[in-house]
């Protein structure tokens, strides 16, 4: 680029701008359980897109078969329990594993308690203060970086899940489909954080800004605040949806028959005392249709404005502005000089050229004119 | 937690230098990139949402339907910042307004403005019969000017210091009246530039290779190296048929010798004609296939490899941990638990509990029988802080590192910028 000459650039030439981009992430139930092989490959109740570890603390769940390279992390999905809860006891199955689970989550996203070093359980209602709607039972769906980035979106968090039998969790033959608690199986969680009056359901914890899910009824939004109508909580920059398992102390069959408690129980206390966490995340995972949320990206601008004033910038030292020894774009000797600027180079204040902005098309400039060129650097 | 400041010697600024080789390869109609297959999925067509030979920029709408699972997309909210994305709706016209509005004009302030993914590139072959819109007569007609090849001709020129070949006229003739054959590869597929001399070119008909090109020189003049033996495609080894633009992505051929002597369909209108370089390519997303152009269109395939290149800049930096230094922790349970914080509080006196213990985690070698105290740490973390001491980076080890007073450590942190 033919250096021409330069404008210094004042401090009021110069702003910065934060713009949020967002996405909707969509997660349709049948992703999370069902297309990909379920009930083959060897196991009945994960699908290739589903990896369980040995260390059986936590399960993964990926958009596609995992072992293949296309394949995106969605999230990983675990169980646990404070070591207060009634399900915790020496009989049950990975008991330590299971506080430990809960201990962490507790640990990161709410911190300890006063002067003790005892981590806060989990509140559904956010009000720490009173011990009310505790959840001592937790799932914990953690959400990929790659779907949440910064942060989830306040307001826009939403999770239906079903509450019919094991076999048919949204209802039998298809014929629930579509009908909301109370009047069908399908449970739909809320955040609606975003509409809350003043700011009910939000608030900062030691894990981020963090927003209530609430059951929604049939007709949307009618949970807000009402009694029982808290099932969990989301944290927004840590991409952590917590729910209580008391969601589905109604529920007779959270296992399957062949995977009880060695009691024949089926229900939910069965699955928090005689379930892996793998199993237990299976169970959830085999009940969620629809979950939807929108994430944000900031992505912070320099603008400078460029000022070419009256007087400069009419002339220019690309090769081709004469021909003949004359200014290519003038007819006649006499017409005022005019250039036509296609490029903003921007230099250091050594004069090392920094950056350049290129124009989709050329502007003309004469000294009739003044033109101001908003520069746009994104980061 | 222990503040450290880094010495001059302890942040090393590095550049990767990195070569990765992209080979496609053209048949019927289709771009394989990278020998990928096809892959279809349970929801969409193709698992990645785009044909084959394309790249798909983030990888986001894996197996994503139109009806059931659904895509993921991107929108923003208009506002005054006036961001929008770089591609918009096209215009139309509104009713009242007189004039055609754009998707950034029509949308008001708080709107959204929508995006969509998957955003895809791949190569794409332009054939240029008439460069300079020359009719049959000799006139220029304006109109049929090729842009593409228009656009370059500076560049061409510029790149005449390496070779003639690349310039517009020479003693090698006139692009302007030649057939071009113009290879648009995409900066995504190579980063910086094309590595000089990793270029290749294969032209195989019916399965077997009749011609290959190569920038044995380094110079962008693309040599044929191997014609076919038998069919005088090997007459013209050692020339020219083309040049690389190893910084722009532009592969432009110009070689119009036959390299065996069968014709067969090479155009979208279905004329036929020996295999020339000027064909190299056929089918890359040039509108020509074996519906317009014929069945023996299939006869055709080609192979186009080369490698990138990439930089990128490291920053390595070494944390020490010196003998008699990190020696503590904050972390509330490296204290014995159930102590006292205070000795004693009141409206005017806040006294710390002096007498606090340290946890032993000094490992016994026998059962029952507790160690001496000895002070020591498990390294799990390190902060990286900037001048103002804002937490900037944090580094996790794979597993926490014990360090007791006499030890020395270096933690080597490497980032990628």
């Amino acid at each position: 680029m033919p250096r021409v000459q330069t404008e210094p650039l004042s401090p009021t030439d110069i702003t910065t701008t934060r713009t949020l981009l967002h996405e909707a992430i969509p997660l349709t139930g049948a992703i999370l359980s069902g297309t990909y092989t379920e009930g083959g490959g060897g196991s009945p109740f994960y699908g290739s897109n589903v990896k369980n570890y040995t260390h059986g603390q936590f399960q993964s769940v990926y958009d596609y078969p995992y072992l293949s390279s296309s394949a995106n992390h969605i999230m990983d999905l675990t169980f646990g329990y404070d070591e207060s809860s009634t399900s915790s006891g020496s009989t049950s199955v990975l008991n330590a594993k299971k506080i430990n689970n809960y201990n962490l989550m507790s640990q990161v996203l709410l911190g300890y308690t006063g002067s003790e070093n005892i981590t806060e359980i989990f509140e559904s209602d956010l009000n720490y203060a009173d011990n009310n709607n505790q959840m001592k039972e937790c799932f914990f769906f953690n959400f990929s970086r790659l779907i949440t980035k910064d942060e989830i979106r306040p307001g826009n968090f939403s999770l239906t899940l079903g509450t019919g039998s094991y076999a048919a969790p949204w209802g039998a033959g298809g014929a629930d489909i579509g009908k909301y608690f109370p009047l069908g199986p399908l449970l739909k969680l809320q955040d609606f954080s975003a509409s809350a009056a003043s700011n009910t359901g939000l608030m900062d914890t030691v894990g981020g800004k963090a927003g209530v899910l609430y059951i929604s009824g049939t007709n949307g939004a009618t949970g807000i605040g009402g009694t029982g109508s808290y099932a969990g909580l989301v944290f927004y920059q840590a991409g952590i949806a917590v729910l209580t398992a008391s969601l589905f102390t109604n529920v007779t069959d959270m296992l399957p028959t062949s995977l009880t408690d060695g009691g024949g129980n089926q229900n939910v206390k069965a699955l928090m005392t005689g379930s892996s966490i793998s199993g237990a995340c299976d169970a959830i995972r085999h009940r969620i249709y629809d979950l939807s949320f929108n994430n944000t990206t900031a992505i912070n601008s320099q603008i400078i404005f460029c000022r070419a004033p009256h007087n400069k910038f009419n002339y220019s030292a690309n090769p081709t502005y004469l021909s003949g020894s004359k200014v290519r774009v003038k007819n006649i000797s006499s017409d005022s000089p005019r250039a036509y600027i296609t490029t903003v180079g921007l230099y250091s204040s050594d004069n090392q050229l920094m950056a350049v902005a290129k124009l989709s098309e050329p502007l003309m400039k004469d000294p009739s004119n003044e033109l101001t060129i908003r520069v746009r650097l994104d980061y | 937690m222990s503040l450290k400041k880094f010495n001059p010697n302890d942040i090393l600024l590095n550049t990767i230098k990195a070569h990765p080789s992209s080979e496609f390869f053209i048949f019927d109609s289709t771009v394989y990139y990278n020998n990928r297959p096809e892959l279809s999925g349970a929801y969409s067509a193709q698992v990645l949402n785009v044909p084959p030979g394309f790249i798909s920029l983030f990888e986001y709408n894996i197996d994503r339907g139109t009806t059931e699972n659904t895509h993921i997309y991107p929108f923003i909210e208009k506002d005054s910042a006036r961001a929008s994305f770089k591609t918009t709706a096209a215009s139309s016209s509104e009713a009242g307004v007189g004039w055609d509005l754009n998707e950034w004009q029509k949308t008001g302030a708080g709107e959204r403005l929508y995006g969509s993914y998957p955003l895809s590139a791949s190569i794409t072959r332009y054939y240029i019969p008439t460069p300079s819109g020359s009719n049959p007569t000799g006139e220029i007609e304006y109109s049929q000017i090729d842009q593409k090849y228009y656009a370059l001709k500076n560049r061409l020129n510029f790149y005449g210091a390496l070779s003639e070949h690349y310039k517009v006229t020479s003693s090698y003739g006139n692009k302007d009246e030649q057939v071009l054959n113009m290879i648009s590869i995409p900066s995504i597929f190579y980063g910086k530039n094309i590595q000089t001399g990793s270029v290749s070119l294969k032209w195989y008909f019916t399965g077997s290779l009749v011609g290959e090109l190569r920038d044995l020189k380094q110079n962008g003049e693309l040599i044929q190296v191997s014609g076919a033996v038998g069919d005088g495609g090997s007459t013209y080894d050692n020339e020219v048929a083309g040049v690389v633009l190893y910084n722009e992505g532009i592969i432009l051929l110009t070689g119009s010798w036959a390299l065996n002597g069968t014709s067969i369909p090479l155009e979208s209108d279905g004329t036929t004609s020996q295999p020339k370089w000027v064909y190299f390519g056929a089918g890359a997303q040039d509108g020509v296939s074996v519906l317009n152009a014929g069945a023996n269109f299939c006869s055709a395939s080609f192979d186009l490899s080369f490698r990138g290149t990439s930089e990128t800049e490291v920053i390595t930096m070494f944390a020490h941990a010196r003998r008699g230094e990190v020696n503590y922790s904050n972390n509330p349970t490296f204290l014995s638990y159930g102590q006292d914080k205070f000795t004693l509080t009141s409206s005017a006196v806040y006294e710390e509990n002096a007498n606090r213990t340290v946890f032993n985690t000094v490992s016994s070698s026998f059962m029952n029988q507790s160690a001496s105290f000895e002070k020591q740490v498990y390294i799990s973390q390190v902060g990286i802080y900037d001048e103002h001491k804002n937490l900037i980076g944090v580094v996790s080890l794979a597993d926490p590192v014990l360090k007791k007073e006499r030890d020395n450590y270096t933690f080597k942190i490497r980032l990628d910028v």
